[in-house]
């Protein structure tokens, strides 16, 4: 069988897609990826088959969605959806729909916020499932704010509408199938459409093998992580200063991702590194300092560590907001963050086991998800309805 | 009660709910901006919506108001505003 990913040009949104490709793969089903080859062939495994979509502007899509993300809260929703969403959308229908009619996918893979190809879809008639790398896309995240929800549902049918394709109320998310990639310990179960599948975790190790100086890492000390992701060092500056100046002299080594022009100097207990090995280094730390992207929150969660959460933008107040509800972690303010606030939540997860044996749950229940094998699975099953 | 008691309560609470201290840093008056100047996302609002409808009692229906806004009001939505609603809430109340 023919299954087809159709992912936007976002890092977090296309890993997740690799072991899902990889367990239908072993099933001896061919994987394509449609989206943008220049982003696609730094992630995909060599040899992997990419529709690419024009390379106008190569980097414009992740321009637009970084400055999105300059902005926070209902600002960062609207510039998103009006700047990102909706443009990628129109800009890519009619090149998505002639790879797709070449291709002739027997099922389809759609990312929630690659619309152009749940559009495709529907157009063509071929069966698809969307996937919700975050679960915050397709929650009740909105809830309280019913006319944000309405004009969040209106751009999208605009959308629809001036491509000419029917898809009903919702036409971005299939009626078939909603692949969340967590589980309702985590996320909850509020707002989700009935079609809604919790498959846990999607994670992959990343074929590029980062360096990393292992034997910094001492027996018998705790340690802690502190990522902010990919996209957000720039942003990081008071919170690298209270990083170095609140964890420094704790009684525990804290690796920091941070780049070396924001972070000159560092105590001996912190060690600076501009990239980590981020998955293999998770089996030595005792916690994780993170801006609650989700894929980073899973990855920690799935080792049962407990989490200091500080959201910046996007989904992650959302995710950070699960974290905490979960019990598994503390939140701080990023733009206002301060040492003594870090340090406090840093040894309160470290030293509470409450917030442990909290992870340790979620890992359970992401352990015993179908994850990307029973992902694999439902995209199969949609095909031979 | 002042106007300027409203203010100081909602700072109060505003303070609370971005788990902050009211110091230099979050000097809170009536045109600070919650999206820009706060950076409040949406389930902080929320929360900040339930502290002051507990605090003030029913008849300042905060949830219910915020509910109303359209995406572009709660964009522009200033320290302000909220003083506004709840002064109007009081006394109709």
């Amino acid at each position: 069988m023919k299954v087809l990913f159709v992912v936007p040009p976002l890092t977090g949104h296309i890993l997740p897609t690799l072991a899902v490709a990889e367990a239908l793969s072993a099933r001896g089903h061919a994987v394509a990826w449609l989206g943008h080859a220049t982003k696609l062939r730094g992630l995909l495994p060599e040899g992997s088959t990419i529709l690419p979509l024009g390379e106008g502007d190569p980097a414009h899509a992740e321009f637009v969605a970084s400055r999105a993300r300059s902005a926070r809260g209902m600002a960062a929703l609207k510039l998103f959806w009006e700047e990102f969403v909706a443009p990628l959308a129109l800009a890519s229908f009619d090149e998505t729909e002639a790879l797709v009619r070449a291709h002739a996918p027997d099922v389809m893979v759609v990312d929630h916020q690659a619309m152009a190809g749940a559009l495709v879809a529907r157009k063509l008639g071929i069966p698809f499932a969307t996937s919700a790398t975050t679960s915050a896309s397709v929650g009740d995240t909105l809830e309280a704010f019913p006319k944000v929800a309405e004009w969040q549902r209106e751009q999208v049918q605009a959308v629809a509408v001036q491509l000419g394709v029917d898809g009903g109320d919702t036409p971005d998310v299939s009626d078939s199938r909603v692949l969340v990639f967590s589980t309702p310990e985590l996320a909850g179960t509020g707002g989700y459409p009935p079609q809604t599948l919790f498959v846990g975790p999607s994670l992959t190790t990343r074929r590029v093998a980062v360096p990393f100086p292992w034997e910094w890492l001492e027996a018998g000390r705790r340690k802690v992580l502190v990522s902010l992701g990919t996209l957000n060092a720039e942003r990081g500056q008071r919170f690298y200063d209270a990083v170095v100046e609140g964890l420094g002299g704790l009684d525990a080594q804290v690796v920091l991702v941070a780049p070396a022009s924001m972070v000159p100097e560092t105590p001996e207990n912190i060690l600076r590194r501009d990239y980590v090995p981020q998955l293999a280094l998770l089996s030595h730390v005792d916690a994780v300092v993170t801006h609650a992207g989700h894929n980073t929150t899973v990855e920690a969660l799935s080792h049962g560590l407990p989490l200091v959460v500080s959201p910046i933008t996007d989904d992650q107040p959302v995710v950070a907001a699960q974290v905490t509800a979960a019990g598994a972690g503390v939140r701080v303010p990023f733009g206002r963050i301060s040492a003594n606030k870090l340090r406090d939540a840093v040894v309160a997860v470290l030293d509470e086991p409450a917030y442990r044996q909290a992870a340790a749950r979620i890992a359970t229940s992401f352990a015993e998800a179908g994850g990307p094998a029973q992902a694999a699975e439902a995209v199969l099953a949609l095909a031979s309805r | 009660m002042s106007r300027e008691q409203t203010l100081r309560t909602l700072a109060g609470f505003i303070a609370e709910v971005l788990d902050d201290e009211l110091d230099d840093d979050l000097d809170i008056d009536e045109d600070t901006s919650f999206s820009d100047d706060l950076e409040l996302e949406s389930i902080e609002f929320v929360a900040l919506a339930e502290l002051v409808q507990s605090h003030y009692g029913d008849h300042v229906d905060f949830v219910g108001w915020i509910s109303n806004l359209e995406l572009d009001a709660i964009i522009g939505l200033s320290v302000g505003d909220v003083v506004d609603f709840i002064e109007r809430s009081v006394e109709a109340g």
